[in-house]
């Protein structure tokens, strides 16, 4: 993959895992009428007998997937974010997080990414209700190369494992590399002020954080990958630095990962945090790119606000 | 099969029921009582498990998806040698590992937790599904209850058992007709759970599910069916065993008094005598 390249998240994540699962038979997946939608269309060719269709079951299938996590299987089950996280929220907590199943769940077009679908389909307190689950992890990869490395990494870690890829192409942002969980990617240093995104956010953030930098602030940028567990120790050092944090993310304002930065910074002294993401409201129909923009969660937004705090 | 042996079983986890639920002052001794003779059958004669080994991939597998009646699964457990019977006493106190409801990471010999109804049936599908592609000839059962079938996700999970013809999933459905508010027909009237599940691709065996010998000859009947899962519809009596409890809703989920407690013993303790002098 090379810098720049626009890639489909779905498609680039049901091939990480049809690679993975050549070398790795513990590999299955489980659909919920929404396998070939999540990229696995080659995955159901090459591995039939490891694909398990359920029918239109969330419920069912994420406790079934747990069954079938009890005989040594790795299941990964994809759909529309809210249909595996709001929906079957109770049977994630009691039969993945509870359990301490190895199972791993993947909500795609998460976020507001089916913005012209309407509230039903959107996924905007996925972080917020999936993290209080102890045990689970969290993952918002960045980009196509960290879609690919994050499935290597959810795929090797024994546990429950949740991550939402979106839905409309994403340009591949940094070079593929190790992912290791839990682990924040320092974008860059500066003195003034620490941006800190995740998700589909974070390519706007380095827009945003580039364009300032070259007027002269010394505006710092931190990618989360992993939004839980949060690396605190980064996110700390950073607050310590430039005592200003401002967080980014296509969640809800509040919940997420700007809720999570802010009760990690919530004992420092002479800390503030703003948070940017969508309030926590029924948001309006149109475009993805043009609810973006209703929100301000763009570069210029960005901008905007890091030019508020600084003065 | 040994009949005499599962009575004596049976009779043996119904006094250890009551003397879980008593000591916590807290439980489910109805519905308890009403599967006992299931799970005395299910564990003394069909289910390849070791004690030792309780982890072992190709064991036979159990699902308590009616969670709460966790006394119960933890009396056959114990007499059977996954703990000591005496950690029975510690049921819902302070750091036990017998919580109100099944945990498979603390309990030895509990394949799945469960609580929340509806979920186990779903587990147990799965259960099924990895352990017939991995070419293990164990079997999967759930016990299910019929307050339970009130629960979407059961026929959810349903569905799918028959759509992927596991033959190797036993369900079994403790038909007691009672709920925690009181009558099923009253609360949710289901109509013919027989139908329904037959609807569903099941192969559905009704007996008394209170009576040793009719479980043997169903579960047998089960194992020898090859085209789909199977569901035993036991009818059972909420209480079973203890005279007062029989029948009787409010003893769902709440605990006796020491004067009940020490009746309801006695009552038990004549029921194993008079079958271990048989």
């Amino acid at each position: 993959m090379k810098i720049g390249e626009k890639y489909d998240p779905r498609k680039t994540f049901g091939k990480a895992v049809t690679g993975l699962a050549g070398n790795n038979e513990k590999v299955v997946v489980f659909s919920a009428d929404s396998g070939k939608s999540s990229g696995f269309g080659d995955f159901i060719e090459q591995y039939p007998e490891r694909y398990f269709e359920c029918g239109i079951m969330e419920q069912a299938a994420m406790g079934m997937a747990s069954g079938m996590a009890t005989a040594g299987n790795i299941p990964v089950f994809c759909a529309i974010a809210p249909f595996v996280t709001c929906r079957p929220y109770e049977m994630f907590r009691n039969d993945l997080g509870y359990m301490k199943q190895n199972v791993k769940v993947v909500g795609r077009n998460s976020g507001i990414t089916y913005a012209d679908l309407g509230v039903t389909h959107q996924s905007l307190e996925d972080f917020a209700i999936i993290r209080m689950i102890p045990g689970v992890v969290v993952l918002a990869p960045q980009d196509p190369a960290e879609i690919v490395e994050a499935v290597k990494a959810m795929i090797d870690y024994e546990g429950p494992v949740y991550m939402r890829i979106g839905n409309p192409q994403i340009p591949v942002l940094f070079e593929e590399g190790p992912f290791e969980i839990g682990k924040g990617r320092e974008i860059h240093d500066g003195k003034d002020v620490t941006i800190i995104s995740t998700g589909s956010m974070t390519g706007a953030a380095m827009e945003a954080a580039g364009s300032l930098r070259k007027k002269g602030y010394d505006v710092g940028l931190i990618g989360m990958p992993t939004v839980c567990p949060l690396d605190e120790k980064m996110v700390r050092e950073a607050a310590a630095k430039t005592g200003k944090i401002l967080t980014v993310e296509e969640h809800y304002v509040d919940g997420g990962l700007g809720t999570m930065v802010a009760e990690c910074v919530s004992d420092m002294e002479n800390v503030r945090v703003r948070r940017m993401g969508i309030p926590k409201l029924y948001a309006t129909t149109g475009s993805y790119e043009e609810i973006l923009d209703f929100y301000n969660l763009n570069a210029d937004g960005i901008i905007h606000q890091v030019m508020e705090f600084l003065h | 099969m040994n009949e005499k042996k599962t009575r004596i079983l049976a009779a043996r986890m119904r006094k250890w029921i009551v003397e879980e639920v008593y000591t916590a002052q807290s439980g489910h001794p109805g519905g308890s009582l009403s599967c006992t003779d299931f799970l005395a059958t299910v564990y003394e004669n069909y289910m390849h498990i070791d004690p030792e080994e309780p982890g072992k991939k190709d064991r036979d597998r159990l699902v308590l998806s009616k969670g709460h009646c966790a006394p119960a699964l933890y009396a056959v457990l114990a007499l059977k040698g996954f703990f000591p019977t005496e950690d029975l006493k510690t049921l819902r106190q302070t750091d036990s590992y017998l919580q109100g409801h099944p945990n498979m990471n603390t309990v030895p010999g509990v394949d799945m937790s469960t609580g929340s109804l509806g979920q186990g049936i779903s587990a147990a599908v799965g259960m099924a599904l990895a352990c017939r592609d991995q070419g293990y000839e164990n079997r999967i059962y759930a016990v299910l209850g019929d307050g339970e079938c009130d629960e979407g996700q059961v026929w959810e999970a349903s569905m799918c058992a028959a759509h992927y013809g596991l033959n190797n999933l036993c369900a079994f459905l403790d038909y007691n007709g009672l709920q925690i508010d009181g009558k099923t027909s009253d609360v949710m009237n289901t109509k013919s759970l027989a139908s329904k599940f037959k609807s569903f691709g099941w192969h559905v065996i009704e007996c008394d599910g209170n009576n040793i010998g009719e479980l043997i000859t169903a579960l047998q009947e089960a194992q020898n069916w090859t085209n789909g899962p199977s569901i035993i519809i036991g009818h059972t009596i909420k209480g079973k065993g203890v005279s007062f409890m029989e029948g009787d809703y409010t003893w769902h989920g709440k605990a006796p008094d020491q004067e009940q407690y020490e009746q309801a013993m006695d009552e038990l303790d004549l029921a194993l005598k008079a079958l271990e002098v048989e």
